[in-house]
């Protein structure tokens, strides 16, 4: 078998007592797609956020690629393939979105400042290819007329989706999503669930957090719930769907919820 | 041992006055959150005050003091409500920190067209004659000092612990959200913390005048004596800036007598780059970090305007031919050296450019950079006899080094603690340039540099230097235009805007701030060479703090984050003395002022207006690039 992409070894994360992450082992293996769902404050963000050290663990391990990720800041991590979106998009204000796009590609500009002071022939060749590849992911997201808008102009929806295409610039090897359907309606929800099955099947490993069960399950290899911090139940939707402890600690409590 | 007792008096009483500045900063900094540097200068409002009503219109020391402090704080209050309040409100944090630069240069200014620049001693409140206690000898002044500023700290900790107005305040600072949801008027509130604090500077500068003598620019040596007491004792506790207010009167007294006055600041100014480096929230500090302590300042611009496409190459081209044209025209005596200042400023202005406008890291200290690259350029053509241009490329090295090791040492530091650390760095090559009077002439300055050659040609007049000048100008705008338009630029554009996102994508934050920081020392540097090739001649007040916070009013007045706009604010603002008669007086005060309006009115800058004025223009091809947050 090969590694998993992404390993976690029972890890907690306590807020001020509060167990946000209580005792949680996963795996994600390498070329799935994975869905973390879960009722709001159930612990999703939280577990991304220590899976990409933005938080230190309570206790616990986390194994990306293989490799112990303790200790590993948030560039070092991008640099080694995980990339990640948040949940309230982040796209850079002051760039228009064709800027923020190409701000994804970070990793993968090989000419020096100095040469790109120089304006020599190669860094020009490579802003060239950066922006055919840029346009060529506006074009897929059906935002090729906002090419030269302000991204923050934009409606929240289109933002995450620019801050979806942003992380592909960035070539992951695993991508971990902080809802990136929020803000979408159902036609555009069911063509972010397509592209990101089609980014999978390209090869890219994906962990998507969606507390919407419906976008996830047509399309995630496998799915993980939580609740209340801890990880009540694993396996394929089919079988996610079925089981009664999901059921009643997610969607019953979420049916309540909702007034 | 009488002579430490009057070292250890004199101490207090000086830091008598740090502890009244500082209990003031702490003030404004509870409840606004900002570091309000124009806190020196109610000081110098107060002891003017004083000084008409008692010494002009010759009242009683009462009415007098009285008057005094009501105008200082009436005066206050009106610039607090138009600019500081409204600036908290819509500025992030380090913005304002930089509106509040220029509120002090003004201040200054207004000191100095009412005072001139000669220096004032008011006569002591009861006599010269001191106060004889078991043969120790105590000036009354410092006991009127020491008996009203503790009085002013009681009444102070009564009205915010005994009050409702007071536990507003203390609301406010502890959550400004949930006060405002509690019904409380947040600006009613800023503006009374700026107004108190306002009124104890002023009572601080009356009580100190007989003392000190005072003159337009102490305002600015208290803001930093001040600012110095309370990061040492922790920014927005009031027992440590008493505390931090007296210590560093007392070590900088020890200094003066021990090592040498020249160094008093420079010891104090070490002390504090190690507190901030070692102990941002200062010695004292018990209490939680507030957040905009360690939280990373996004500094999105509130409006951008960029030239793009064929029209600004067209612009540039025009700008550039006509530039180039200029010496053969006819022009008045002196325009062209200073056109000549304009295009070295311009510079270093690029550099803070690169640095502020594009990677949004605030430097208060910009002209520490053009002193180290002035003087070591300076020095190593004359004393050592090295090649112009082979001293300022070692100048440059030099200056870059001193920017690795400042960003190196600040590295750990976020929001304004960074913007401060900047500030306490300028102030320490200021003070260098002031002490090393073996190397640098002292206060008087260098005299005897040569021109700038290349290979035996000498840019010794006005037209080559304009050359000269203007060349390095456009080379450095094209190459960094180059890169801004690249990925560099993104990436320091990202920093800029949004670290956390930045990092998530592989940005080596920390990397590129060093990067940015290197860039503008060594613009800076090239700058200082220049400046000292240019005039044969270097003196600290050349590079001094002053010029920093000038720096930033030329670059914000331009356009931030357009390369170009720098060119416009440099040459405003250094064409307006020359050109308007009698203007020199005014200078300072106009220039502070330029810096708190462009920042609250016109936050695109000169730059951003003839961009708005070029897109209007019926011509095909011009693109114009319009950016401010949330709209
Ligand atoms: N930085 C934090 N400090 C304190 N509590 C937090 C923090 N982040 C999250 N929490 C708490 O942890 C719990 C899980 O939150 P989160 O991971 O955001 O849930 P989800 O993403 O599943 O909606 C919530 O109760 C939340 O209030
Ligand atoms: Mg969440």
């Amino acid at each position: 078998m090969t590694v998993p992409a992404l390993e976690c070894r029972a890890v907690s994360k306590a807020f001020a007592g509060l167990r946000a992450v209580d005792n949680v082992s996963l795996t994600v293996p390498a070329g799935s797609l994975c869905a973390l769902i879960g009722p709001n404050g159930a612990g999703k963000t939280t577990l991304f956020n220590i899976a990409t050290n933005l938080y230190p663990l309570t206790s616990g391990v986390v194994r990306l690629f293989g490799a112990d990720a303790a200790g590993l800041a948030a560039h070092e991590l991008a640099a080694r393939g995980v990339i990640r979106t948040f949940q309230t998009a982040r796209v850079f204000p002051g760039m228009t979105t064709l800027e923020n796009i190409l701000a994804g590609a970070h990793l993968h500009v090989r000419a020096p400042a100095i040469a790109q002071m120089l304006w020599t022939r190669a860094a020009r060749r490579e802003e060239a290819g950066l922006i055919a590849r840029a346009a060529a992911l506006l074009d897929m997201i059906g935002l090729s007329n906002s090419r030269d808008v302000a991204t923050t102009d934009l409606p929240i929806g289109a933002q995450k989706l620019v801050e979806v295409v942003r992380a592909l610039m960035a070539g992951p090897k695993l991508l971990l999503l902080d809802e990136p359907a929020a803000g979408l309606n159902d036609r555009e929800t069911s063509e972010l669930a397509a592209l990101l099955r089609a980014i999978c099947d390209a090869g890219t490993t994906i962990m998507v957090v969606e507390h919407n069960m419906s976008l996830v399950m047509g399309i995630a290899d496998r799915i993980f719930v939580l609740d209340a911090g801890r990880l009540i139940a694993s396996g394929a939707p089919q079988d996610i769907q079925r089981d009664p402890k999901v059921i009643e600690a997610y969607l019953g409590r979420t049916e309540g919820r909702r007034q | 041992m009488a002579e430490i007792f009057d070292i250890l008096v004199g101490g207090l009483l000086e830091g008598g006055v740090f502890a009244i500045v500082a209990l003031g900063f702490s003030l404004v900094f509870r409840v606004a959150n900002v570091v309000n540097l124009s806190q020196g200068a109610f000081c110098v409002l107060g002891a003017m005050g004083m000084y008409y009503f008692q010494t002009v219109f010759g009242w009683a020391i009462l009415p007098a003091a009285f008057a005094a402090v009501v105008c200082a704080t009436a005066f206050s209050l009106l610039i607090g409500a138009a600019t500081f309040v409204p600036a908290v409100s819509r500025l992030p944090p380090s913005s304002t920190l930089v509106l509040t630069a220029g509120l002090l240069t003004f201040f200054i200014g207004v000191t100095l067209v009412v005072w001139g620049n000669q220096p004032y001693a008011l006569p002591p409140f009861s006599g010269e004659a001191p106060f004889v206690f078991h043969g120790m000898r105590i000036p009354t002044q410092g006991v009127w000092l020491a008996g009203v500023s503790s009085a002013l700290m009681i009444g102070l900790w009564l009205l915010l612990h005994r009050t409702t107005a007071g536990a507003a305040l203390r609301a406010c600072a502890e959550n400004p959200l949930a006060a405002r949801l509690m019904g409380i008027n947040l600006p009613r509130m800023m503006l009374l913390s700026f107004g108190l604090a306002a009124m104890i500077g002023a009572v601080g500068g009356i009580l100190v005048a007989p003392i000190m003598s005072l003159q337009f620019d102490s305002g600015q040596f208290f803001t930093i004596s001040g600012f110095i007491a309370v990061a040492i004792g922790g920014m927005g506790g009031f027992a440590g800036s008493i505390v931090g207010g007296l210590l560093l009167g007392v070590t900088e007294q020890l200094a003066a007598f021990y090592v040498s006055s020249l160094f008093a600041n420079t010891l104090a100014l070490l002390l504090l780059l190690v507190v901030l480096i070692l102990r941002p929230t200062g010695l004292f500090q018990a209490g939680a970090q507030r957040r905009s302590d360690v939280r990373d300042d996004v500094r999105v611009h509130r409006a951008l305007v960029r030239l793009q496409g064929p029209k600004s190459l067209g612009f540039a081209v025009a700008l550039v031919g006509v530039l180039v044209l200029l010496p053969a025209l006819p022009l008045p005596n002196g325009l062209l050296p200073s056109l000549v200042i304009s295009l070295i400023l311009f510079i270093a202005v690029l550099g803070l450019d690169v640095l502020m406008g594009y990677a949004g890291q605030v430097s208060l200290g910009h002209a520490g950079f053009m002193a180290v690259g002035g003087y070591a350029a300076a020095v190593l053509s004359t004393s050592h006899g090295w090649p112009p241009l082979l001293a300022t490329i070692a100048a440059i090295a030099l200056s870059v080094v001193c920017g690795l090791l400042l960003s190196l040492a600040t590295g750990q530091l976020r929001g304004h603690y960074l913007a401060l650390a900047t500030l306490a760095f300028g102030l320490l090559i200021d003070s260098l340039a002031v002490g090393l009077v073996d190397v640098t002439g002292g206060p008087s300055g260098l005299v005897g540099i040569p021109a700038f050659a290349v290979a035996g040609f000498a840019f010794d007049t006005p037209v080559r230097m304009f050359y000269l000048t203007l060349g390095l100008s456009v080379a450095l705008v094209v190459m960094l235009a180059g890169g801004m338009r690249l990925g560099f630029g993104r990436t320091l554009k990202a920093v800029r805007s949004d670290q956390l996102a930045a990092a998530a994508l592989g940005v080596n934050v920390g990397r590129v701030k060093v990067v940015a920081v290197c860039i503008s020392a060594a613009l800076a540097a090239l700058s200082g060479a220049l400046y000292a090739f240019n005039f044969h001649f270097l003196s600290p007040e050349i590079v001094s703090t002053n010029r920093s916070f000038e720096f930033i009013a030329m670059l914000v007045l331009g356009g931030e984050g357009t390369l170009i706009g720098g060119f416009f604010g440099a040459l405003a603002l250094t064409l307006l003395p020359t050109l308007v008669q009698d203007f020199a007086v005014f200078k300072t005060a106009v220039e502070g002022l330029i810096l708190v309006v462009i920042f609250l009115v016109m936050p695109e800058g000169l730059f951003g207006r003839v961009a708005m004025w070029l897109q209007a223009v019926p011509l095909p091809g011009g693109r114009l690039k319009r950016m401010g947050a949330g709209r």
